[in-house]
């Protein structure tokens, strides 16, 4: 085992006791979600503006059958990944036909189309109210309404999803997937179906997004309206990219900075976006790169003065 | 036609600057609530529909000297990220500055009521907007395709290394477009502000919407823009007609299809 992984581990363990137990909770569950992105944005090279569509698609689908029919957690779960990977799968379709800045743009469209029918459609999603009462049933005869038991089970979804998604970067498919982003054309020369390809990585990202959207739902015990907006697609992409995006461990560090920075300014200040988009502009500006590669420079600065 | 509108703003500024700007939609609000504050400065409605996108244009130079300019060799990742974060900065600011509550604004006084079409009553402001923003098509097109400083920017379109080895200055070429493309957003939002009133969140509607505009018509291709543009907004009404609640994701879905039919988009080539 590598030392990122006793880390993780150790993280993981030994978080809930410093953290208030739900922003705990929230910290896995976004690094899920940006683990899925990481996947299009950096090991495939498609920046996905619209991620939150299949994060809100299953967090809703999966609310509205946890209410009216009561089914179990496990359940709960497959189908999240399930209706996560499926939207991701009409979507994706239709985005992977153009590539550049028309892709951003449709994802960033697409999402706006779910988020007006999330929005309009109030008798099943509750419209700007959002859809309360999420139950969070027993998970296998266990209760897991304590704080710290949800925060068990997330804690180790989420260490098997990093486990899923190092498998699948180091998959075969993985690795066509990163020649797309590396060279598009020789990807295409040597054989690939590229828009198959891109499409594969798309319903993996969707499905990792539609998992971390089930556990959301269940955590906050309510679907807010927000969940399927453009600016949770926004939030992932930063988490991301302040992570460093394109190695396995970013979106991990990213989720952490983001969902602390979030919550404590969000305490100080009900204007908090206003911060948040300061951030925004000033990472892009000076911090490009990310916490990976700031750390990777302070080390070498170090270094350099002995 | 406000929608064309939109959408050749923001396709200059895509195809010019290579860049996805998602602070256009911001922009778009701003420009509606800088009329809202100078016709209460001035009590003048055409001279504050003249000024407010000028300002928004001006911000429009801030923000391409200081934040994009540093990026353009960065990636679109960055790029979005950074547009993002000030449509957040934009709206929060509007938040700050105005009010977090919609408010509403009368048009002038001659433009009120409505006239007698013979079949039907239509609102006079709206056909003032409607007869306006052609106009400013045209004027755009006119711009674009019949003067030196509109060839430019197409040439900036097509091969930016070309125009700038022909010894122009690519990097004011990028600010003339970012701004223009900002007046623009700036014009279709102080139209709109009598028409829909003005709320803090007005340009996120809109950005979407301008995008679909884009992706139909091609960058940096105006007359698909104008046709898009009309296409959508026909679309739109015609649904608003029979099904209103359904009247903006058919926006989306009028792409859908015609992506699934036309991947390269209406008029697109690449």
């Amino acid at each position: 085992m590598s030392r990122a992984w006793l880390v993780i581990l150790a993280t993981v363990v030994l978080l809930p006791i410093f953290v208030r137990h739900s922003i705990a909770t929230e910290i896995w569950i976004f690094a899920i979600f940006g683990l899925g992105l990481n996947l299009l944005m950096g090991y495939t090279g498609l920046l996905s503006f619209g991620q939150a569509t299949f994060f809100g698609t299953a967090a809703y689908a999966v609310g509205y059958l946890l209410k009216q029919y009561a089914i179990n957690v496990v359940l709960a779960l497959a189908i999240g990944v399930a209706v996560g990977a499926v939207s991701a799968a009409l979507v994706g379709y239709l985005c992977v036909q153009r590539s550049g800045l028309y892709f951003i743009m449709l994802t960033f469209a697409l999402n706006q189309m779910f988020y007006f029918v999330a929005y309009q459609w109030t008798t099943v999603t509750g419209g700007e109210d959002g859809m309360p009462g999420v139950p969070r049933p027993s998970l296998l005869g266990l209760d897991i309404h304590a704080p710290l038991a949800y925060y068990s089970v997330v804690a180790l979804l989420f260490v098997l999803a990093l486990w899923v998604m190092r498998r699948i970067v180091e998959s075969p498919l993985g690795k066509i997937l990163q020649s797309i982003r590396d060279n598009e054309l020789r990807a295409e020369a040597l054989g690939y179906d590229v828009p198959r390809m891109k499409l594969a990585a798309f319903v993996l990202g969707g499905a990792f997004a539609g998992l971390a959207g089930v556990l959301y739902a269940m955590l906050f015990g309510i679907v807010p309206l927000e969940a399927i907006g453009f600016v949770f697609s926004g939030n992932v992409v930063f988490a991301t990219l302040i992570g460093g995006s394109g190695s396995l461990y970013g979106p991990v560090i990213g989720s952490f900075v983001f969902i602390w920075l979030s919550e404590s300014v969000s305490a100080i200040w009900a204007r908090w976006p206003l911060l948040l988009g300061v951030a925004f502009v000033v990472v892009v500006l000076f911090l490009r790169g990310g916490v990976v590669e700031a750390w990777a420079r302070y080390r070498a600065w170090r270094h350099a003065s002995g | 036609m406000l929608y064309a509108l939109m959408g050749i703003g923001l396709s200059i500024i895509t195809g010019v600057l290579n860049i996805p700007n998602f602070a256009h939609g911001a922009l778009f609000a701003l420009g509606a609530y800088f009329l809202f504050t100078l016709i209460q400065l001035l009590g003048n409605f055409w001279l504050a529909l003249l000024l407010a996108p000028l300002g928004v244009g001006l911000i429009g130079i801030l923000i391409e000297y200081w934040g994009i300019r540093p990026l353009y060799r960065a990636g679109h990742d960055y790029q979005l990220l950074l547009t993002f974060g000030l449509s957040l900065i934009v709206t929060e600011g509007i938040i700050i500055v105005w009010s977090p509550v919609g408010m509403s604004q009368l048009p002038p006084p001659i433009l009120r009521g409505g006239v007698d079409l013979g079949i039907t009553f239509y609102p006079r402001y709206r056909l003032f907007v409607m007869v306006a923003a052609a106009l400013l098509v045209l004027g755009a097109w006119l711009f674009l395709e019949r003067t030196r400083y509109g060839a430019i920017m197409r040439a900036g379109i097509e091969d930016k290394e070309m125009v700038s080895l022909l010894g122009i200055d690519i990097h004011r070429l990028f600010t003339a477009a970012f701004a223009l493309g900002c007046v623009l957003a700036g014009i279709a939002g102080a139209l709109t502000a009598p028409i829909r009133g003005l709320n803090p969140w007005m340009g996120v509607d809109m950005l979407g919407i301008a995008f679909v505009v884009v992706a139909l018509a091609g960058l940096g291709n105006l007359l698909g823009s104008i046709v898009a543009g009309l296409l959508v907004g026909v679309a739109q009404s015609l649904v608003a007609l029979v099904w209103p609640e359904a009247s903006v994701a058919v926006i989306f879905g009028v792409m859908a299809v015609v992506l699934l039919v036309r991947p390269q988009g209406l008029f697109g080539i690449r």
